[in-house]
Protein backbone atom coordinates (compact mmCIF):
# COMPACT_ATOMS: atom_id res chain seq x y z
CA UNK A 1 0.00 0.00 0.00
CA UNK A 2 0.91 3.26 -0.63
CA UNK A 3 2.41 5.62 2.25
CA UNK A 4 0.64 8.37 0.69
CA UNK A 5 -2.43 7.11 0.00
CA UNK A 6 -2.08 5.78 3.84
CA UNK A 7 -1.26 9.57 5.29
CA UNK A 8 -3.23 9.89 8.52
CA UNK A 9 -5.02 12.87 9.13
CA UNK A 10 -2.63 13.94 11.88
CA UNK A 11 0.34 13.25 9.85
CA UNK A 12 -0.85 15.55 7.71
CA UNK A 13 -2.04 18.45 10.41
CA UNK A 14 1.40 18.20 11.62
CA UNK A 15 3.42 18.33 7.86
CA UNK A 16 1.07 21.33 7.50
CA UNK A 17 2.19 23.30 10.84
CA UNK A 18 5.76 22.52 10.05
CA UNK A 19 5.94 23.70 6.74
CA UNK A 20 3.91 26.67 7.72
CA UNK A 21 6.07 27.56 10.60
CA UNK A 22 8.78 26.86 7.95
CA UNK A 23 7.26 29.33 5.92
CA UNK A 24 7.12 31.92 8.58
CA UNK A 25 10.80 31.44 9.06
CA UNK A 26 11.30 32.08 5.69
CA UNK A 27 8.97 34.37 5.16
CA UNK A 28 11.03 36.58 7.62
CA UNK A 29 14.67 35.86 6.16
CA UNK A 30 13.14 36.84 2.72
CA UNK A 31 11.87 39.86 4.11
CA UNK A 32 15.29 40.93 5.32
CA UNK A 33 16.95 40.36 2.15
CA UNK A 34 14.15 41.62 -0.46
CA UNK A 35 12.74 44.49 1.95
CA UNK A 36 9.66 43.72 1.37
CA UNK A 37 6.68 41.98 3.36
CA UNK A 38 6.10 38.77 1.69
CA UNK A 39 2.04 37.15 1.97
CA UNK A 40 2.74 33.98 2.05
CA UNK A 41 -0.49 31.32 1.93
CA UNK A 42 -1.09 28.61 4.28
CA UNK A 43 0.10 25.50 2.91
CA UNK A 44 -2.19 23.26 0.84
CA UNK A 45 -0.94 19.69 1.55
CA UNK A 46 -2.60 17.32 -1.30
CA UNK A 47 -1.65 13.86 -3.21
CA UNK A 48 -1.55 13.87 -6.69
CA UNK A 49 -0.98 11.59 -9.74
CA UNK A 50 1.84 11.76 -12.59
CA UNK A 51 -1.71 13.21 -14.77
CA UNK A 52 -2.19 16.02 -12.06
CA UNK A 53 1.04 17.08 -12.03
CA UNK A 54 1.28 17.03 -16.18
CA UNK A 55 -1.56 19.18 -15.97
CA UNK A 56 0.10 21.88 -13.73
CA UNK A 57 3.16 21.75 -16.11
CA UNK A 58 1.37 22.01 -19.10
CA UNK A 59 0.35 25.73 -18.27
CA UNK A 60 3.76 26.64 -18.59
CA UNK A 61 3.88 28.11 -21.74
CA UNK A 62 7.21 29.98 -22.79
CA UNK A 63 5.06 32.51 -24.82
CA UNK A 64 2.68 33.06 -22.37
CA UNK A 65 2.42 34.67 -18.90
CA UNK A 66 3.30 31.59 -16.77
CA UNK A 67 6.91 30.46 -16.34
CA UNK A 68 8.01 27.51 -14.42
CA UNK A 69 11.72 26.14 -12.98
CA UNK A 70 12.08 23.61 -11.27
CA UNK A 71 14.61 22.10 -8.40
CA UNK A 72 15.75 19.03 -7.36
CA UNK A 73 16.85 18.49 -3.41
CA UNK A 74 17.73 15.37 -1.42
CA UNK A 75 18.06 14.82 1.92
CA UNK A 76 18.51 11.38 4.29
CA UNK A 77 16.43 9.60 2.01
CA UNK A 78 14.14 12.12 1.14
CA UNK A 79 14.22 13.03 -2.24
CA UNK A 80 11.67 15.36 -4.38
CA UNK A 81 11.59 18.23 -7.03
CA UNK A 82 10.16 21.59 -6.01
CA UNK A 83 8.14 23.58 -9.07
CA UNK A 84 7.88 27.13 -9.25
CA UNK A 85 5.27 28.82 -11.10
CA UNK A 86 5.02 32.29 -11.90
CA UNK A 87 1.91 33.75 -12.67
CA UNK A 88 1.48 37.20 -14.52
CA UNK A 89 4.69 38.25 -12.74
CA UNK A 90 6.22 41.39 -14.34
CA UNK A 91 10.20 40.72 -14.75
CA UNK A 92 10.91 44.36 -14.19
CA UNK A 93 9.02 43.96 -10.57
CA UNK A 94 11.35 40.81 -10.61
CA UNK A 95 14.63 42.37 -11.37
CA UNK A 96 13.84 45.16 -9.04
CA UNK A 97 12.90 42.65 -6.20
CA UNK A 98 16.29 40.90 -7.00
CA UNK A 99 18.17 44.29 -6.79
CA UNK A 100 18.64 43.59 -10.45
CA UNK A 101 20.34 46.86 -11.80
CA UNK A 102 21.50 45.21 -15.58
CA UNK A 103 19.85 45.44 -18.73
CA UNK A 104 16.77 42.97 -18.89
CA UNK A 105 17.78 40.78 -21.67
CA UNK A 106 15.92 37.35 -22.28
CA UNK A 107 19.34 35.57 -20.76
CA UNK A 108 18.87 38.01 -17.27
CA UNK A 109 15.05 36.90 -17.52
CA UNK A 110 15.91 33.38 -16.91
CA UNK A 111 18.76 34.37 -14.41
CA UNK A 112 16.05 36.05 -12.75
CA UNK A 113 13.54 33.15 -12.44
CA UNK A 114 16.12 31.09 -11.26
CA UNK A 115 17.56 33.04 -8.59
CA UNK A 116 14.40 33.67 -7.38
CA UNK A 117 13.38 30.03 -7.25
CA UNK A 118 16.28 29.53 -5.57
CA UNK A 119 15.74 32.17 -2.91
CA UNK A 120 12.28 31.12 -2.03
CA UNK A 121 12.59 27.76 -1.93
CA UNK A 122 15.92 27.51 -0.45
CA UNK A 123 14.84 29.64 2.59
CA UNK A 124 11.58 27.09 2.75
CA UNK A 125 13.05 23.84 2.88
CA UNK A 126 15.79 24.90 4.63
CA UNK A 127 13.15 25.94 7.46
CA UNK A 128 11.64 22.60 6.94
CA UNK A 129 14.91 20.76 7.16
CA UNK A 130 15.74 22.97 10.59
CA UNK A 131 12.53 20.98 11.97
CA UNK A 132 12.75 17.45 11.37
CA UNK A 133 17.01 18.07 11.54
CA UNK A 134 17.43 17.25 8.03
CA UNK A 135 19.92 19.12 5.84
CA UNK A 136 19.02 18.79 2.04
CA UNK A 137 21.58 19.41 -0.88
CA UNK A 138 20.43 21.05 -3.94
CA UNK A 139 20.81 20.88 -7.63
CA UNK A 140 20.98 23.89 -9.71
CA UNK A 141 17.39 25.57 -10.35
CA UNK A 142 16.22 24.57 -14.04
CA UNK A 143 14.16 26.24 -16.57
CA UNK A 144 10.89 24.56 -17.39
CA UNK A 145 10.13 24.36 -21.62
CA UNK A 146 13.81 26.06 -22.32
CA UNK A 147 15.40 23.51 -24.42
CA UNK A 148 12.73 20.65 -24.54
CA UNK A 149 8.87 20.63 -24.74
CA UNK A 150 7.39 20.37 -21.43
CA UNK A 151 5.14 17.41 -22.87
CA UNK A 152 8.54 15.37 -23.90
CA UNK A 153 10.24 16.16 -20.36
CA UNK A 154 7.51 14.53 -18.37
CA UNK A 155 5.47 11.82 -20.25
CA UNK A 156 2.98 10.34 -17.85
CA UNK A 157 3.72 7.45 -19.34
CA UNK A 158 7.28 7.25 -18.33
CA UNK A 159 6.58 8.50 -14.71
CA UNK A 160 8.49 6.07 -12.09
CA UNK A 161 6.07 6.82 -9.57
CA UNK A 162 2.50 6.47 -8.97
CA UNK A 163 1.26 8.93 -6.36
CA UNK A 164 3.42 12.19 -4.91
CA UNK A 165 3.02 14.02 -1.61
CA UNK A 166 2.47 17.88 -3.07
CA UNK A 167 2.97 20.89 -0.49
CA UNK A 168 1.45 23.77 -2.27
CA UNK A 169 2.31 27.59 -1.37
CA UNK A 170 1.69 30.91 -2.62
CA UNK A 171 3.51 33.66 -2.41
CA UNK A 172 3.14 36.96 -3.53
CA UNK A 173 5.23 40.24 -2.40
CA UNK A 174 3.66 43.02 -1.19
CA UNK A 175 3.96 46.30 -3.54
CA UNK A 176 5.41 44.04 -6.45
CA UNK A 177 3.52 42.47 -9.58
CA UNK A 178 5.32 39.00 -8.21
CA UNK A 179 2.58 36.40 -8.12
CA UNK A 180 3.66 32.55 -7.95
CA UNK A 181 3.17 28.79 -6.44
CA UNK A 182 5.95 26.71 -4.90
CA UNK A 183 4.92 23.23 -5.31
CA UNK A 184 7.25 20.12 -3.32
CA UNK A 185 6.06 17.45 -4.80
CA UNK A 186 7.41 14.23 -2.87
CA UNK A 187 7.57 10.67 -4.28
CA UNK A 188 6.08 7.22 -2.22
CA UNK A 189 9.55 6.40 -0.81
CA UNK A 190 10.65 9.59 0.69
CA UNK A 191 7.42 9.62 2.26
CA UNK A 192 7.89 6.71 3.83
CA UNK A 193 10.96 8.20 5.83
CA UNK A 194 9.33 11.53 5.95
CA UNK A 195 5.95 10.19 7.82
CA UNK A 196 7.96 8.08 10.09
CA UNK A 197 9.87 11.56 11.32
CA UNK A 198 6.91 13.41 11.43
CA UNK A 199 5.45 10.29 14.07
CA UNK A 200 8.54 10.03 16.17
CA UNK A 201 7.49 14.42 16.45
CA UNK A 202 4.52 13.46 17.27
CA UNK A 203 5.26 10.94 20.11
CA UNK B 1 40.81 7.93 21.29
CA UNK B 2 42.73 9.21 18.42
CA UNK B 3 46.40 11.05 19.04
CA UNK B 4 47.10 14.21 17.42
CA UNK B 5 49.29 12.54 14.65
CA UNK B 6 46.61 10.39 13.69
CA UNK B 7 44.59 13.78 13.64
CA UNK B 8 47.46 15.53 11.59
CA UNK B 9 47.36 12.63 9.23
CA UNK B 10 43.89 12.73 8.57
CA UNK B 11 44.08 16.30 8.38
CA UNK B 12 46.54 16.03 5.53
CA UNK B 13 44.74 13.83 3.26
CA UNK B 14 41.84 15.59 3.66
CA UNK B 15 43.71 18.33 2.04
CA UNK B 16 45.00 16.41 -0.40
CA UNK B 17 41.41 15.78 -1.39
CA UNK B 18 40.33 19.38 -1.84
CA UNK B 19 43.51 20.52 -3.39
CA UNK B 20 43.41 17.79 -6.45
CA UNK B 21 39.61 17.32 -6.80
CA UNK B 22 38.98 17.63 -10.24
CA UNK B 23 36.65 20.87 -9.58
CA UNK B 24 37.62 24.24 -8.30
CA UNK B 25 37.39 25.38 -4.59
CA UNK B 26 37.55 28.99 -3.81
CA UNK B 27 36.64 29.97 -0.33
CA UNK B 28 35.89 33.99 0.57
CA UNK B 29 35.70 36.07 3.27
CA UNK B 30 33.04 38.69 3.66
CA UNK B 31 35.53 41.01 2.04
CA UNK B 32 35.61 39.38 -0.79
CA UNK B 33 39.28 37.83 0.01
CA UNK B 34 40.80 34.75 -1.10
CA UNK B 35 40.91 32.77 1.59
CA UNK B 36 41.55 28.80 -0.55
CA UNK B 37 42.54 28.60 -3.68
CA UNK B 38 42.78 24.97 -4.84
CA UNK B 39 45.10 23.45 -7.34
CA UNK B 40 42.38 23.16 -10.20
CA UNK B 41 41.94 26.78 -9.93
CA UNK B 42 46.02 27.98 -9.85
CA UNK B 43 46.40 25.57 -12.59
CA UNK B 44 43.89 27.25 -15.02
CA UNK B 45 44.64 30.46 -13.73
CA UNK B 46 48.04 30.22 -13.54
CA UNK B 47 48.13 32.16 -10.29
CA UNK B 48 49.82 30.58 -7.43
CA UNK B 49 48.22 30.92 -3.98
CA UNK B 50 50.71 32.75 -2.58
CA UNK B 51 49.58 35.34 -5.36
CA UNK B 52 46.43 35.69 -4.80
CA UNK B 53 45.38 34.40 -1.05
CA UNK B 54 44.16 37.56 0.80
CA UNK B 55 43.59 39.61 -2.08
CA UNK B 56 40.57 40.64 -2.96
CA UNK B 57 38.44 39.10 -5.49
CA UNK B 58 37.37 41.93 -7.89
CA UNK B 59 40.97 43.45 -8.17
CA UNK B 60 42.35 39.82 -8.77
CA UNK B 61 39.79 38.84 -11.37
CA UNK B 62 38.28 41.68 -13.02
CA UNK B 63 36.32 39.68 -15.30
CA UNK B 64 33.55 38.86 -12.17
CA UNK B 65 30.99 40.99 -12.02
CA UNK B 66 31.34 42.78 -8.66
CA UNK B 67 27.47 43.78 -8.64
CA UNK B 68 25.85 40.52 -9.75
CA UNK B 69 28.37 38.56 -7.72
CA UNK B 70 27.66 40.47 -4.54
CA UNK B 71 24.02 40.21 -5.18
CA UNK B 72 24.26 36.81 -5.34
CA UNK B 73 26.52 36.25 -2.32
CA UNK B 74 24.40 38.47 -0.12
CA UNK B 75 21.63 35.41 -0.23
CA UNK B 76 23.98 33.37 0.86
CA UNK B 77 24.46 34.94 3.85
CA UNK B 78 21.45 36.13 4.58
CA UNK B 79 19.49 32.56 3.70
CA UNK B 80 22.33 30.57 5.17
CA UNK B 81 21.40 28.65 1.35
CA UNK B 82 23.40 28.11 -1.70
CA UNK B 83 23.49 30.12 -4.54
CA UNK B 84 23.75 28.52 -8.01
CA UNK B 85 24.90 29.85 -11.51
CA UNK B 86 24.83 27.63 -14.84
CA UNK B 87 26.30 28.31 -18.16
CA UNK B 88 23.50 29.07 -20.21
CA UNK B 89 22.84 32.14 -18.15
CA UNK B 90 26.93 33.16 -17.66
CA UNK B 91 28.96 31.27 -19.86
CA UNK B 92 31.97 31.42 -17.08
CA UNK B 93 32.97 33.03 -13.51
CA UNK B 94 36.47 32.99 -13.95
CA UNK B 95 37.85 33.31 -17.79
CA UNK B 96 40.01 30.21 -18.29
CA UNK B 97 41.31 29.87 -21.59
CA UNK B 98 40.89 26.39 -23.44
CA UNK B 99 44.35 24.55 -22.82
CA UNK B 100 43.69 21.87 -24.96
CA UNK B 101 45.23 22.06 -28.54
CA UNK B 102 43.58 19.08 -30.30
CA UNK B 103 40.51 17.99 -28.34
CA UNK B 104 39.59 21.34 -26.84
CA UNK B 105 36.02 22.14 -28.00
CA UNK B 106 35.72 25.77 -27.26
CA UNK B 107 37.52 28.83 -26.90
CA UNK B 108 37.12 29.06 -22.88
CA UNK B 109 35.55 26.53 -20.18
CA UNK B 110 32.11 26.74 -19.61
CA UNK B 111 31.12 26.89 -16.16
CA UNK B 112 28.50 25.87 -13.68
CA UNK B 113 29.45 27.43 -9.84
CA UNK B 114 27.77 26.51 -6.89
CA UNK B 115 28.21 28.95 -4.03
CA UNK B 116 28.07 27.71 -0.55
CA UNK B 117 28.03 29.08 2.98
CA UNK B 118 30.22 28.19 5.04
CA UNK B 119 29.67 28.24 9.19
CA UNK B 120 31.51 28.86 11.75
CA UNK B 121 32.10 27.11 15.14
CA UNK B 122 29.77 29.60 16.52
CA UNK B 123 26.90 28.37 13.32
CA UNK B 124 27.73 31.98 11.80
CA UNK B 125 28.48 32.16 8.16
CA UNK B 126 31.37 34.11 7.28
CA UNK B 127 32.93 32.45 4.52
CA UNK B 128 31.42 31.25 1.50
CA UNK B 129 32.62 28.52 -0.96
CA UNK B 130 32.86 28.55 -4.94
CA UNK B 131 32.79 25.57 -6.34
CA UNK B 132 33.58 25.97 -10.16
CA UNK B 133 32.81 23.02 -12.49
CA UNK B 134 34.27 22.74 -15.70
CA UNK B 135 31.03 21.92 -18.35
CA UNK B 136 32.29 22.72 -21.18
CA UNK B 137 31.70 19.70 -23.25
CA UNK B 138 28.03 19.27 -21.92
CA UNK B 139 27.84 22.91 -23.12
CA UNK B 140 29.38 22.72 -26.39
CA UNK B 141 27.36 19.72 -27.44
CA UNK B 142 24.12 21.18 -26.20
CA UNK B 143 25.01 24.65 -28.50
CA UNK B 144 25.93 22.13 -31.65
CA UNK B 145 22.64 20.07 -31.05
CA UNK B 146 20.58 23.46 -30.48
CA UNK B 147 22.26 25.21 -33.83
CA UNK B 148 21.59 22.06 -35.61
CA UNK B 149 17.86 22.31 -34.73
CA UNK B 150 17.84 25.83 -35.64
CA UNK B 151 18.97 24.96 -39.31
CA UNK B 152 16.45 22.01 -39.74
CA UNK B 153 13.68 24.54 -38.30
CA UNK B 154 14.75 27.01 -41.20
CA UNK B 155 15.07 24.75 -43.50
CA UNK B 156 12.13 22.95 -43.21
CA UNK B 157 10.25 26.34 -43.38
CA UNK B 158 12.54 27.59 -46.14
CA UNK B 159 11.58 26.83 -50.12
CA UNK B 160 14.82 26.13 -51.42
CA UNK B 161 15.20 27.63 -55.02
CA UNK B 162 13.80 31.43 -53.80
CA UNK B 163 14.63 31.13 -50.08
CA UNK B 164 10.99 32.35 -49.43
CA UNK B 165 8.66 30.65 -46.67
CA UNK B 166 7.27 27.51 -48.46
CA UNK B 167 3.99 27.24 -48.95
CA UNK B 168 3.47 24.91 -45.89
CA UNK B 169 5.58 27.48 -43.19
CA UNK B 170 3.22 30.35 -45.08
CA UNK B 171 -0.10 28.99 -44.29
CA UNK B 172 1.14 29.02 -40.76
CA UNK B 173 1.70 32.80 -40.72
CA UNK B 174 -1.66 33.02 -42.80
CA UNK B 175 -3.48 31.46 -40.02
CA UNK B 176 -1.59 33.37 -37.45
CA UNK B 177 -2.57 36.42 -38.96
CA UNK B 178 -6.17 35.69 -39.51
CA UNK B 179 -6.34 35.05 -35.79
CA UNK B 180 -4.36 37.93 -34.79
CA UNK B 181 -6.68 39.93 -36.77
CA UNK B 182 -9.71 38.64 -34.91
CA UNK B 183 -8.28 39.82 -31.90
CA UNK B 184 -6.95 43.83 -32.61
CA UNK B 185 -8.87 44.22 -36.11
CA UNK B 186 -5.51 46.31 -37.46
CA UNK B 187 -5.91 46.31 -40.89
CA UNK B 188 -4.27 43.45 -43.17
CA UNK B 189 -3.90 42.55 -46.77
CA UNK B 190 -3.21 39.73 -48.77
CA UNK B 191 -1.70 39.80 -52.25
CA UNK B 192 -1.48 36.57 -54.33
CA UNK B 193 0.83 36.84 -57.62
CA UNK B 194 1.86 35.23 -60.57
CA UNK B 195 4.05 35.23 -63.71
CA UNK B 196 1.81 36.21 -66.48
CA UNK B 197 2.69 33.48 -69.16
CA UNK B 198 5.24 31.25 -67.71
CA UNK B 199 4.88 28.38 -69.29
CA UNK B 200 6.23 29.98 -72.34
CA UNK B 201 9.16 31.30 -70.60
CA UNK B 202 9.75 27.57 -69.98
CA UNK B 203 8.53 26.56 -73.52
CA UNK B 204 11.03 28.65 -75.18
CA UNK B 205 13.71 29.08 -72.87
CA UNK B 206 14.23 26.29 -70.83
CA UNK B 207 13.46 25.10 -67.36
CA UNK B 208 16.59 26.63 -65.86
CA UNK B 209 15.73 29.96 -67.21
CA UNK B 210 12.35 29.25 -65.73
CA UNK B 211 14.35 29.05 -62.53
CA UNK B 212 15.92 32.08 -63.15
CA UNK B 213 13.07 34.20 -63.82
CA UNK B 214 11.29 32.88 -60.60
CA UNK B 215 14.32 33.40 -58.42
CA UNK B 216 14.53 36.79 -59.27
CA UNK B 217 10.54 37.30 -58.60
CA UNK B 218 11.37 36.48 -55.47
CA UNK B 219 14.37 38.97 -55.05
CA UNK B 220 12.78 41.65 -56.31
CA UNK B 221 9.66 41.17 -53.61
CA UNK B 222 12.27 40.65 -50.89
CA UNK B 223 13.63 44.01 -52.03
CA UNK B 224 10.14 45.78 -52.21
CA UNK B 225 8.72 44.30 -48.89
CA UNK B 226 9.17 45.80 -45.74
CA UNK B 227 10.44 43.53 -42.31
CA UNK B 228 7.10 43.24 -41.18
CA UNK B 229 5.48 41.65 -44.55
CA UNK B 230 5.32 37.93 -45.13
CA UNK B 231 6.09 36.51 -48.01
CA UNK B 232 6.38 33.12 -49.19
CA UNK B 233 6.18 30.92 -52.81
CA UNK B 234 2.85 29.65 -52.97
CA UNK B 235 3.13 27.29 -56.08
CA UNK B 236 4.94 26.56 -58.91
CA UNK B 237 5.22 30.70 -60.38
CA UNK B 238 2.70 31.63 -57.82
CA UNK B 239 3.81 33.96 -54.85
CA UNK B 240 1.54 35.33 -51.96
CA UNK B 241 2.69 38.31 -49.38
CA UNK B 242 0.97 39.63 -46.26
CA UNK B 243 1.26 42.89 -45.60
CA UNK B 244 0.25 43.64 -41.95
CA UNK B 245 -0.86 47.33 -40.52
CA UNK B 246 -1.96 48.07 -44.80
CA UNK B 247 -5.19 48.21 -45.83
CA UNK B 248 -6.17 47.61 -49.82
CA UNK B 249 -5.16 51.18 -50.87
CA UNK B 250 -1.99 50.38 -49.33
CA UNK B 251 -1.49 47.16 -50.45
CA UNK B 252 -2.50 48.31 -54.33
CA UNK B 253 0.54 50.84 -53.92
CA UNK B 254 2.51 48.22 -53.19
CA UNK B 255 1.59 45.90 -55.99
CA UNK B 256 1.93 48.48 -58.38
CA UNK B 257 5.74 49.20 -57.45
CA UNK B 258 5.99 45.36 -57.41
CA UNK B 259 4.39 45.37 -60.90
CA UNK B 260 6.29 48.17 -62.36
CA UNK B 261 9.54 46.80 -60.64
CA UNK B 262 9.22 43.50 -62.41
CA UNK B 263 8.14 45.31 -65.87
CA UNK B 264 11.35 47.22 -66.18
CA UNK B 265 13.59 44.25 -65.07
CA UNK B 266 15.60 42.04 -67.70
CA UNK B 267 16.52 38.38 -66.46
CA UNK B 268 19.70 37.25 -68.56
CA UNK B 269 20.31 33.53 -69.15
CA UNK B 270 23.07 32.48 -71.19
CA UNK B 271 23.00 35.67 -72.72
CA UNK B 272 19.30 36.12 -73.37
CA UNK B 273 17.39 38.99 -72.09
CA UNK B 274 13.80 38.06 -70.74
CA UNK B 275 11.65 39.94 -70.12
CA UNK B 276 8.18 39.63 -68.25
CA UNK B 277 5.30 40.56 -66.03
CA UNK B 278 2.86 39.41 -62.99
CA UNK B 279 -0.97 39.67 -62.53
CA UNK B 280 -1.84 40.56 -58.64
CA UNK B 281 -5.14 40.04 -56.42
CA UNK B 282 -5.12 42.17 -53.22
CA UNK B 283 -7.85 41.08 -50.60
CA UNK B 284 -7.93 43.09 -47.35
CA UNK B 285 -9.00 41.45 -44.35
CA UNK B 286 -12.49 42.29 -43.31
CA UNK B 287 -15.92 40.80 -41.40
CA UNK B 288 -16.91 38.98 -44.57
CA UNK B 289 -13.46 36.66 -44.50
CA UNK B 290 -14.87 34.04 -42.45
CA UNK B 291 -11.42 31.43 -42.83
CA UNK B 292 -7.96 31.45 -44.13
CA UNK B 293 -8.96 29.69 -46.78
CA UNK B 294 -11.46 32.32 -48.07
CA UNK B 295 -8.96 34.80 -47.65
CA UNK B 296 -6.70 32.81 -50.30
CA UNK B 297 -9.69 32.55 -52.62
CA UNK B 298 -10.83 36.47 -52.34
CA UNK B 299 -7.22 37.57 -53.31
CA UNK B 300 -7.38 34.79 -56.04
CA UNK B 301 -10.48 36.24 -57.44
CA UNK B 302 -8.62 39.51 -57.74
CA UNK B 303 -5.98 37.69 -59.69
CA UNK B 304 -8.39 36.31 -62.04
CA UNK B 305 -9.88 39.41 -62.90
CA UNK B 306 -6.46 41.28 -63.32
CA UNK B 307 -5.93 38.43 -65.74
CA UNK B 308 -9.03 38.45 -67.77
CA UNK B 309 -8.46 42.67 -67.61
CA UNK B 310 -5.24 41.40 -69.90
CA UNK B 311 -2.47 41.06 -67.74
CA UNK B 312 0.15 42.83 -65.84
CA UNK B 313 -2.08 44.79 -63.86
CA UNK B 314 -3.63 44.70 -60.30
CA UNK B 315 -7.01 43.99 -58.67
CA UNK B 316 -8.44 44.91 -55.22
CA UNK B 317 -11.05 41.96 -54.94
CA UNK B 318 -14.26 43.53 -53.45
CA UNK B 319 -17.42 41.70 -53.25
CA UNK B 320 -20.44 43.47 -55.42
Amino acid sequence: MSAILAIREEQRDCLQELTNVAMGQAGDRLARLLDTFVILSIPHIAVMSPSDIAMTLQSIDTARSISGVCQGFIGGGIAGEAILLFNDTSFQDLAKLMKYDDELDQQAERELLMDTTNVLFGACLRGLGEQIDQGFSFASPMLLGQHQDINELFNIKNARWENALVTEINYQLEGYSVNCDLLIVIADESVDLLLKKLDFMLD
Amino acid sequence: MPNSDDFLKEFHWLMDVLQDIDVGLVVLNKDFEIELWNSFMQNHSAKLPTHVLGKNLFEMFPEVPAAWFQRKVQTVFTLHNPAFTTWEQRPYLFKFLNYRLITGVADFMYQNCTILPLTNTSGQIEHICIIIYDVTEVAVNRLQLQKANDQLHTLSRTDGLTRLLNRKAWEQSLEEEFKRFQRNNAAVSLIMFDIDHFKKVNDGYGHPAGDEVIRATANILRASQREIDIAGRYGGEEFAVILLNCDADGAKVFAERLRQSIENFTVTHNGIDIKYTISLGISELGPCISNPTDWIETADKGLYQAKENGRNKSVIFSKK
